[in-house]
């Protein structure tokens, strides 16, 4: 374990942290760092062996995320949807379908995007209007997808709609006719992820390319997607809180104002001790996510929503206050924490928003009390 | 545990049903996806729960909600599978 931490440490301070300004200012991963995470086994990681992944468990991606997540939010992006593609095909692919997609996925020589979310259609799954109709020669779609990470690279996608007024999951190659893809630029942060939009008109898919039995679509294939993406933005989020956390210690500790460091302040002290109190708090969140889900426990779930809960909103505290701890030097793009800053926000819309957290973690919490009887009270 | 005991395997499910949902006690044939008290991620849950459980794995022939849409169904359910592979 200790090993692969290094490991990480090690590729992520060569190959992304002295570039990951760059990106997000040109707003593109180059090609090569890809690669390069490819050919480490990055992007295959925790599929088995048999389809050419590492077989690594959920502990040891949680701590590939949380490493890239310290330099690069936007390239933590391509682990996230390559495992939420990758293990929504392992779940419920067909033989077939798992001999032919997962061996590339597994070496990083084909990325995968996740296509949920629709301009009408983002937290509210059930209101999808993607459309699959069957004709003599298979599937037709009609539709389009917003929002999309990683899709400006994405060499394949695992596309969700309906056939029938039932949920479907179909992969649909991005060569595939019919097929446009309109790169989406100038957001907030995640600027280098490669979002954009997809327009689907009378692209031809085969059956063959359904994932799960129609009808499944929403109730068992996307959430075991999602269930990955959470984790994985989780540990990138937790990655980010430490950036936050080093980027601030450091300049409490050095930058002088007269014959004192910011850091003898009472009010930065302040600010700092709930950064780092946090930060061990979200490991501590995120480490129970990944341990549950090796264990292959049913409570992986809500714990993954309570990690992904935490984190992303602890993070965009901790932004904030390494931006005013720095001052005016934190608010211009030469310092790394105004891009933290910004891709902070991002952590709490991606998969899930903080408010669909709640609400599921809500009433788990709600039935838990429920299944008690009423608490006892003490006059 | 056995996958050949049925009357072990029901209260193991039910033992996990009652600990996921807010209701005091279940009907056998009660259709749990039907009445509204389950939550978004008890489909997956309760899937993840019979894997681990009962040592199986299910796959996409076994994505049918005749399978789990009550204790009854997904005591049979498992009987049926007995540990076999999923295909």
């Amino acid at each position: 374990m200790v090993e692969k931490r290094e490991e990480f440490k090690a590729f992520v301070t060569l190959n992304v942290a002295p570039f990951a300004e760059q990106w997000d200012r040109d707003q593109q991963v180059p090609a090569g760092v890809i690669s390069q995470m490819a050919q480490a086994g990055y992007l295959g990681c925790s599929l088995p062996p048999e389809y050419g992944g590492q077989g690594w468990d959920i502990v040891t991606f949680g701590l590939l995320n949380e490493a890239f997540g310290r330099a690069s939010s936007a390239l933590t992006g391509v682990l996230t949807v390559q495992a939420m593609v990758s293990m929504a095909l392992l779940k419920w692919g067909t033989t077939e379908q798992k001999r032919r997609w997962l061996p590339p996925l597994a070496k990083g020589e084909m990325l995968g995007a996740f296509a949920l979310t629709e301009p009408g259609a983002g937290s509210a799954m059930q209101s999808l209007v993607t459309e699959f109709t069957g004709n003599s020669q298979g599937l037709v779609l009609n539709g389009s997808k917003k929002w999309i990470s990683c899709a400006q690279f994405a060499a394949v996608f695992l596309v969700f709609g309906t056939l029938g007024g039932r949920s479907v999951a179909c992969v649909v190659p991005k060569d595939t006719p019919g097929l446009r893809i309109e790169p989406i630029s100038d957001l907030l942060g995640f600027r280098a992820a490669g979002l954009a939009q997809l327009h689907f008109q009378d692209v031809e898919v085969p059956s063959a390319n359904l994932v799960g039995k129609p009808g499944y679509a929403l109730s068992h294939v996307a959430p075991v997607g999602l269930h990955y993406g959470r984790i994985s933005t989780a540990c990138s989020a937790l990655g980010l809180l430490r950036g936050c956390f080093e980027e601030s210690i450091a300049h409490a500790a050095m930058r002088k104002i007269g014959d004192k460091t910011v850091g003898d302040m009472g009010m930065v002290r302040s600010l700092i001790a709930r950064m780092g109190t946090d930060l061990e708090a979200a490991s501590a969140l995120c480490h129970t996510a990944c341990r549950a889900e090796d264990d292959h426990r049913p409570e992986a779930f809500e714990k993954t929503l309570m990690a992904k809960y935490f984190t992303s909103r602890a993070v965009v505290r901790a932004a904030s206050d390494a931006v005013q701890i720095q001052g005016a030097a934190g608010c211009h793009g030469s310092s790394a924490v105004s891009r933290y800053y910004r891709d902070a926000k991002i952590m709490e819309i991606i998969e899930g928003t903080t408010q669909i957290h709640e609400d599921i973690l809500g009433k788990i919490f709600v039935d838990q009390a429920g299944r008690c009887g009423p608490l006892a009270r003490s006059d | 545990m056995s996958t050949a005991d049925p009357n072990g395997i029901k209260h193991t499910i039910r033992s996990f049903i009652l600990s996921s949902i807010a209701v005091p006690d279940l009907d056998d044939d009660a259709n749990l996806f039907e009445s509204g008290i389950v939550n978004s991620l008890f489909a997956v849950q309760l899937m993840t729960f019979i894997e681990k459980t009962f040592a199986m794995e299910m796959g996409r022939d076994d994505l049918d909600i005749e399978n789990f849409k009550s204790l009854n169904a997904t005591t049979a359910f498992v009987l049926r599978k007995n540990g076999r592979p999923s295909g």
